[in-house]
């Protein structure tokens, strides 16, 4: 009867041997038609298996590095807010400078002295107080509050009461008084080196000045690295500027005699030129760091390519294998239905005569 | 050799016919039957010079057979394993479809992906510490973090409360085969015993085997009297003569730290921990494995984040008067103080962010920028002593304490120390690596089961062109034997005549 040979084939075996296959082309067409419309691999996790954690680790630091990019959006404006401030007030405290040596050379009016400390002085409080989004960019990191008060209000401000106080201590009178005429130049002088200069340091400008904190605010603006991005209205400069105007705004128009008037014009002249070269020096101070700003942002964006890079290395899926492979499986497997419809039909009772 | 020898050999082989017909009619109706092994009718000469069927032949292989069996479990304990992994990896997959589903980040919702959310989040608040939008933007992206935990948790709970409801199942499954290879065993030894044809019987005990190996991996050994006996495949005894009771007790809620019921047979526990002979493969060892050892890892590493979570947003004392530290803006309902790393079963589950941080319950968020959300109001938990509004210094020490290295327990699998960043990828590699490999071994396993089959088929199958031409012969012979009747008749005839 039946020879069982090597080469034998059992009818099951031959109907099934192409489901298998037609099955298994078919789930892959479904994952290659999915990853020709998303471009990245069907199933990321069974194709990166513990690569994921890594590739996880990428778009991570991707999130990072966007994030610390538009937050340096934020330390640049802010930075350039207090740029333009700085330069602002630069330039008046320039042309104060300017308009004092005309004063002295021109032996103008008192009047004419305590207009150019009151304007200088209202210019300095209102550029101190520039604002960034909801920051005072000047405050430090006590950025929620105006760090400088205004000074000529009604009544009068601390600052300027303390400023009467001194003077009165010092003199006996206050500047207003007739009898200040009486004050010799160099008595004015050791009173404005003295007790009216200490107004202007410590714990009496951080009292009736400033209400800036001393540490300024820093920002992460690349990866471990963090930069300060502010400077603060306790800087030796605000002082000196403030120190300066506030002599002129108060001593100009007194009763003072002219050689105390000029005593005071010359302290004036060399605390505003002070504060001048001290505005310089913090305007290069806040530009070292918005270039760092801009250098970190810069190679931030080439390392967000590089990883961008990276991550579709893992991710994606080639576009021209995948449109082969589809090409190919669908080849396949009409290969496997014409097979399928032949194997039906070989079958030996197809051929025998009906008897 | 007389006529009447003639009419002998011609009786003869009609029967001997007849028998061959019946049994290549019962090949040809059991074509497309799984598992039916194809008769052979041995015919013999007789004493006469005749022809006989002496008997029928059940063209088995019992070595093709094993191999079935066996890839058949190895094939179901990787199938097991890797359809429970898969739901697993679905809470940490990253692909840009499940990224796009609403509450996923951009890179998905893994814990990992929502801890980097939380950093840029603390990132962009640092940039702008007085905005009160970024410090809810913190909230939410902390709250998002610890929700991913726990229902990464929740995830592993009902993958393994699943894989417990499927082993009782298969438990089920296995003792009704068992009752069923007794009957069928019985036909066997009792046919034997009478010397009747056992071939069906012995298909359906062969059959049996085969399912049963979908369940467990099983060996057989077949007795003299022709009784199988079945062992699992580390050599428990299921049924010799009688089935042996498999029994099992499900346990229907399985929250971080249970412990499961094992299947025991005679009481012989052969799967978890604690079994002297734990069965190698079948479905029932793929559960096994997924329920008492991967998913509770993986929800070991869950809890380790949670806890590295809660410790790496504690709150210190600011005041130097010696107070122990407290949970920060991660905690757990009630705590008490900071989990300790080596006992830290539920905190995944646990997990929420303060409600004292948390607007819409009530509490402020720029306590994430202050300090003080353990206890609001106490001075010695708060870092911005002077209320300022651009500090910045405890957010940008949080930020640094994500990406400082911690202590982990290394029973959790992924090292003893690392940052909860890398720690949280590690864990998310460790489930994907598991998952990659146990698909591949269920394709190559089921591959191989596929193989075997035909290998088996081709060896014990039927083939319906080969029957056909042994019917075509028979139907010859039949011919030629009812010719040679016709001729021996009429030389009969012949020769009564002439008498």
């Amino acid at each position: 009867m039946t020879t069982v040979g090597a080469h034998f084939v059992s009818t099951q075996t031959l109907a099934n041997s192409l489901v298998g296959p037609i099955m298994q082309a078919q789930s892959q067409l479904a994952s290659a038609m999915t990853e020709m419309s998303t471009g990245e691999y069907a199933n990321l996790g069974l194709q990166l298996g513990d690569q994921s954690g890594y590739e996880l680790s990428l778009k991570e630091q991707v999130g990072e590095l966007k994030a610390l990019t538009s937050g340096n959006s934020l330390v640049s404006t802010s930075l350039s807010t207090a740029q333009s401030a700085l330069q602002a007030i630069q330039s008046s405290a320039q042309t104060t400078l300017n308009d004092l040596a005309a004063w002295t050379q021109g032996a103008g009016s008192g009047a004419e002295l305590q207009n150019m400390g009151q304007s200088a002085l209202q210019s300095l409080i209102a550029s101190t107080n520039a604002t960034s989004g909801d920051s005072y960019v000047f405050g430090g990191i006590n950025s929620a509050v105006a760090p400088m008060a205004d000074y000529d209000s009604t009544p009068a401000s601390a600052a300027r009461t303390a400023i009467e106080n001194a003077f009165q201590t010092a003199f006996g009178v206050l500047p207003s008084d007739p009898a200040a005429a009486d004050i010799s130049a160099s008595a004015m002088q050791s009173f404005l080196s003295g007790p009216f200069a200490a107004l202007f340091t410590g714990a009496s400008w951080s009292a009736d000045w400033s209400s800036a904190s001393d540490t300024n605010t820093s920002a992460m603006i690349a990866p471990g690295q963090t930069a300060t991005t502010s400077t603060n209205a306790n800087q030796p400069g605000f002082q000196a500027l403030a120190q300066g105007y506030a002599m002129l705004s108060e001593f100009g128009g007194s009763e003072l005699g002219a050689g105390a008037q000029q005593a005071v014009a010359t302290a004036a002249s060399s605390l505003i030129s002070q504060g001048v070269n001290a505005m310089i020096a913090a305007q290069a101070g806040l530009g070292s760091v918005q270039s760092a700003v801009a250098s970190a942002n810069s190679s931030m964006s080439s390392q967000l390519t590089i990883l961008q890079d990276e991550i579709g290395a893992l991710d994606n899926a080639d576009p021209t294998t995948t449109a082969a492979r589809i090409s190919g499986l669908t080849n396949q497997i009409q290969m496997a239905y014409e097979l399928t419809a032949r194997l039906q039909q070989l079958n030996l009772a197809q051929y025998l005569p009906v008897t | 050799m007389s006529l009447s020898t003639a009419f002998n050999v011609i009786t003869s082989s009609f029967t001997a016919n007849a028998a061959q017909t019946s049994v290549v009619s019962n090949n040809i109706a059991n074509v497309n039957t799984p598992g039916y092994s194809r008769e052979l009718a041995n015919v013999v000469t007789n004493s006469y010079g005749g022809a006989d069927v002496a008997s029928v032949i059940r063209e088995a292989n019992a070595a093709l057979l094993e191999q079935v069996s066996s890839s058949t479990s190895q094939a179901a304990t990787q199938q097991a394993i890797s359809s429970g992994l898969a739901t697993l990896a679905q809470t940490v997959d990253d692909s840009s479809s499940t990224s796009s589903a609403s509450g996923a980040g951009q890179n998905g919702a893994a814990p990992s992906a929502m801890l980097a959310n939380l950093q840029s989040a603390l990132t962009t608040y640092a940039d702008s510490p007085t905005s009160s939008s970024a410090a809810d933007a913190v909230v939410s992206a902390a709250s998002d973090l610890a929700s991913s935990l726990n229902s990464g948790s929740a995830t592993v709970q009902s993958a393994r409360e699943q894989a417990d409801q499927d082993m009782a199942s298969s438990v089920k499954t296995i003792n009704a085969l068992l009752n069923q290879f007794t009957a069928a065993n019985n036909a066997v030894v009792t046919g034997l015993q009478a010397g009747a044809n056992v071939s069906s019987a012995e298909d359906t005990r062969d059959s049996i085997v085969t399912q049963l190996a979908h369940e467990l991996g099983v060996s057989t050994l077949v007795a003299p009297n022709g009784s199988e006996s079945i062992y699992t495949d580390s050599g428990v005894t299921l049924f010799q003569d009688i089935p042996r009771t498999v029994s099992f007790t499900p346990t229907p809620t399985l929250v971080d730290g249970t412990n499961a019921g094992a299947v025991t047979v005679d009481g012989v526990p052969i799967t978890g921990a604690d079994s002297p002979m734990p069965i190698q493969s079948g479905a029932l060892a793929g559960y096994a494995a997924l329920r008492d050892t991967l998913a509770p890892e993986y929800q070991a590493q869950l809890d380790q984040i949670a806890g590295g979570l809660i410790n790496a947003f504690a709150e210190t004392d600011q005041s130097a008067t010696g107070l122990p530290s407290l949970p920060g803006l991660f905690t757990t309902p009630g705590a008490a103080g900071l989990p300790s790393m080596t006992a830290v079963t539920g905190l995944a589950a646990a997990i929420e962010v303060d409600p004292n941080a948390d607007s819409s319950q009530g509490g402020d968020p720029t306590l994430i920028r202050d300090g003080g959300i353990s206890d609001p109001g106490n001075p010695a938990y708060v870092y911005n002593t002077t209320g300022a509004a651009s500090y910045t210094g405890r957010i940008h020490g949080l930020a640094d304490e994500i990406g400082a290295t911690q202590s982990f327990d290394p029973s959790a699998g992924l090292g003893a120390s690392a940052s909860l960043a890398g720690y949280a990828n590690a864990s998310v590699s460790w489930l994907q690596a598991q998952n990659q490999r146990a698909s591949d071994a269920s394709s190559y396993q089921s591959a191989l089961v596929t193989q075997a089959s035909a290998a088996l088929s081709n060896a014990t199958g039927v083939n319906l062109d080969a029957e056909m031409t042994n019917m075509l012969n028979l139907e010859n012979a039949y011919a030629s034997t009812a010719k040679l009747l016709t001729t021996v008749n009429s030389m009969f005839s012949s020769l009564l005549q002439a008498a």
